[in-house]
Parts: structure tokens; sequence; C-alpha cells
């Protein structure tokens, strides 16, 4: 949960932001923090794709967590000890990561604040614009550094989660079904990358020895495109059978696939193909020597 | 670890059958050549059966020493069939590009037999 180069980092650029400029920010933003945090989460509950969290906390859950996070500011800012804080914006990253928060949302989900911030930072120094000036740096560092920690969390968090979806769907694995002696199936079923390519043409490979197969019939029905590199996989894993002494029998090409197949320059004399399962099923058959016919009943 | 005895060509009614024990070094794959062209000449031969059950790899001079044996062998007469390519080296041999076009193939000598005498 905790990265700590992550908050290193962050703490590291909090803590460095110019001391008096911080100082000026941090008064005002304390003497009104109640009313800012308030102000920025109803800002944000307003937004059409938080509104489903407008009843997570209560009113006085929400009062509690307000006071946790003031006091963790108020140790940093005490101690000058970040750590703390900055696994907190890292936290709330990842829960945005996680919600699957587009980016465009989740920079609309942290940036109300400032806005909120603004008119009392005026109306603290009114009486010096110089100080003014300082008390906006200070509160633009400040966030910028919010910002671009909880951005990260988020990002490494939404790429971590793409990540594990992709290695489930590389985990369907093809099943390569007996249907007659001498004659496997396979039906492949959702994208197919260079990885699944590999696996399946292994897989085949494999049960050709095992069940001692002469036909292989691989349906494609399931797989909505082809590009050339996976193309030839196909091919690979024709002739690959081939050199095993087994016929591999393609059947289920989409319009699309067919499409690509010829416009990508495939050597067509390679592939054996027929248009459905039901047809290539019944090609395996007569390649083995059946003859099918119906009986009387 | 080349093997000095010269692959054994063992004959069955008009069928030879060559069994390769391992890899072949360039040298035993000539002689090889020499020895099947020889053989299929002295009777009747429909077909010759190249057994590579037993072979691990299959580079692509192999490779093309195996298209160029089976078009000499057919230029004498008879048939040339590849059986017994193993998983790993079929696999390997199509990402390398080394196939064997034209040549015959079959799961292993069973099938190759049982194709040959049933056709």
């Amino acid at each position: 949960m905790v990265s700590t180069t992550q908050s290193v980092a962050a703490a590291t650029a909090l803590a460095a932001i110019p001391e008096n400029q911080f100082r000026l920010f941090w008064t005002a933003y304390e003497k009104s923090y109640d009313d800012i945090s308030v102000q920025a989460t109803q800002e944000l509950l307003a937004l059409p794709e938080f509104a489903a969290f407008a009843n997570m906390l209560t009113e006085e859950e929400s009062a509690v967590r307000r006071e946790e996070t003031r006091l963790m500011l108020r140790q940093a800012v005490d101690t000058g000890s970040w750590e703390a804080y900055a696994e907190d914006l890292i936290a709330q990253g990842e829960v945005y990561g996680e919600m699957g928060l587009s980016f465009a949302s989740w920079f609309k989900a942290v940036s109300p604040i400032r806005v909120v911030i603004l008119p009392h930072l005026v109306t603290a120094y009114r009486d010096s614009t110089d100080d003014l000036f300082g008390a906006v740096l200070g509160m633009d560092a400040f966030f910028d550094v919010v910002m671009a920690t909880i951005g990260t969390a988020y990002l490494l968090k939404k790429e971590a989660t793409i990540k594990v979806q992709q290695d489930a769907i590389r985990e369907l694995s093809t099943p390569v079904l007996p249907l007659r002696e001498g004659m496997l199936i396979l039906p492949v079923v959702g994208v197919v990358d260079s990885h699944r390519a590999h696996q399946l043409t292994q897989g085949l490979l494999e049960a050709i020895r095992r069940d001692r197969a002469t036909v292989a019939v691989v349906d494609i029905t399931g797989v909505p495109s082809v590009d050339s590199k996976v193309a030839n996989h196909f091919i690979q894993t024709v002739e690959a059978a081939k050199l095993m002494g087994t016929t591999v029998i393609l059947t289920g090409l989409s319009p699309a696939i067919a499409k690509a197949v010829v416009t990508l320059g495939v050597d067509l004399t390679k592939l054996n193909t027929v248009g459905d399962l039901r047809g290539g099923v019944e090609e395996a058959e007569r390649l083995l020597g059946y003859r099918v016919s119906q009986i009387e009943v | 670890m080349a093997s000095t005895l010269a692959v054994p060509i063992l004959r069955q009614a008009d069928i030879l059958i060559v069994t390769l024990q391992g890899d072949l070094g360039d040298a035993e794959w000539a002689k090889l050549t020499d020895d099947l062209l020889d053989r299929v000449a002295e009777r009747r031969t429909r077909f010759a059966v190249l057994d590579l059950s037993v072979v691990d790899v299959l580079d692509s001079f192999a490779c093309r020493t195996i298209v160029g044996l089976t078009n000499m062998v057919a230029l004498r007469g008879p048939t040339m069939i590849v059986a017994g390519i193993r998983p790993s080296v079929a696999f390997a041999m199509v990402q390398l590009g080394a196939t064997l076009p034209g040549v015959a193939t079959a799961l292993d000598l069973d099938h190759a037999l049982s194709v040959m005498t049933h056709g």
C-alpha cells in the first residue's frame, strides 16, 4: 500500500517549499480549515461523476476525517516531517485509480480547493500585497506537489489494474478438444496477441503428439480481429502442425479478418479454410475417411 | 557428440526406413544421401521414411538437406516421408522459417506406414 520511494520524494518536495511563503499560506488556511474543507467537498459532490459518493460518509464521519487530515498537516508543519501526509496523499490517489476514474475526473476532484481558499487569503492579507503574493505562491507550490503526488499514485494504480486485467485475459487458455479419433478442435475466443498465439501453438502441437491427431480444426469465430503479426503466427501454427503430419483447417473467419488476410498479402496457399465450424468438421471427417449418414428412425 | 557409425537403413518390402539416432553433422548427411540413393535402386522401392523422432534439433542446414534429399530420392522413384518431428522441433523450425516445402510428413513411423499401405 505504501510506496516508500514515492512518499519520500513527495515529502521532500513538500519540505522544500519556501518557508515564508508556506507560512503565509498555512496560517490563513488553518484558520478557516473546516469551512474550506466543507466547501471544497460540496463543490466536488456537485460534479455528476461524484454525486454517487455524496452519501458515502455521514456528517460525523466527514467531520472526523477532516479533523484527522488537519492534525496530520499540523504535525507535518510543526515537525517538518511530511512522510505521513505524503502517504495519505498516495493512498488517496490509489483509491481514485482503483475507482477507475478518468484523468479528467480526478483532476476535477482535486482542483476545487484552490479556488475555495483564494478568497480567504485575500481577506487575511488585504493590507499587504506582498504577503498576499507570498501566500498565493505558497498555496500553489503546496497544491502542485499534492496534485503531482496524488496523480502519480493514481496513474500507477490504474496501470497496475490494467495489467491485472490483461493477465486475466491471457490466462483464458484455449482448450484443445479431441472430437473423433485423430481429430482435434480448437475453439479460439478473444483477442489473440503474440503471447497467446505462442501458447495456442504449443498447446496444439502437444495435443497432436498426445492424441495422435492427423487433423485439427481451429475455429476463430470468436476472434474479433487479426493483425499481420498474429496472422503470421497462425500460419506458423499451421506449418508446425504440418511438419508433424497434421492438417489444420481454419474455420470461422469473419468478413473483417477475411479482408485483412487478403489485404496483408498473406500466402493463402498455406491456409486451408472452411467457412464455419460445421463445414470444417465435415471436411476433417472426409480427410479421415469417415462417412456420416443418417439412419432412418 | 556425432555418431561415427553410418545411419541404419532398414528395408520392409518396398519401403525403406531410415531412423536417425541423433543430430547429424555435414559429413554424415552426405554419407546418408549417398547410401539412400544407392539403396532405393537395389529393389523396387515405393517409399522412404525418414524417422526423426529421436532428433532434438533441426537447423536450417539439416532442413535444406532433407528437402534436397526428398527431391533426389523422388528422381529415382520413391516418395519420401518425414516422420516423427517433435513439437518443440516443429515450433523452432517454423520460427526460423526453415520448413520442408513439398515434403510429405507424418506424426510417427506408425502413421507413416499406415499412410503408405492405405494411401
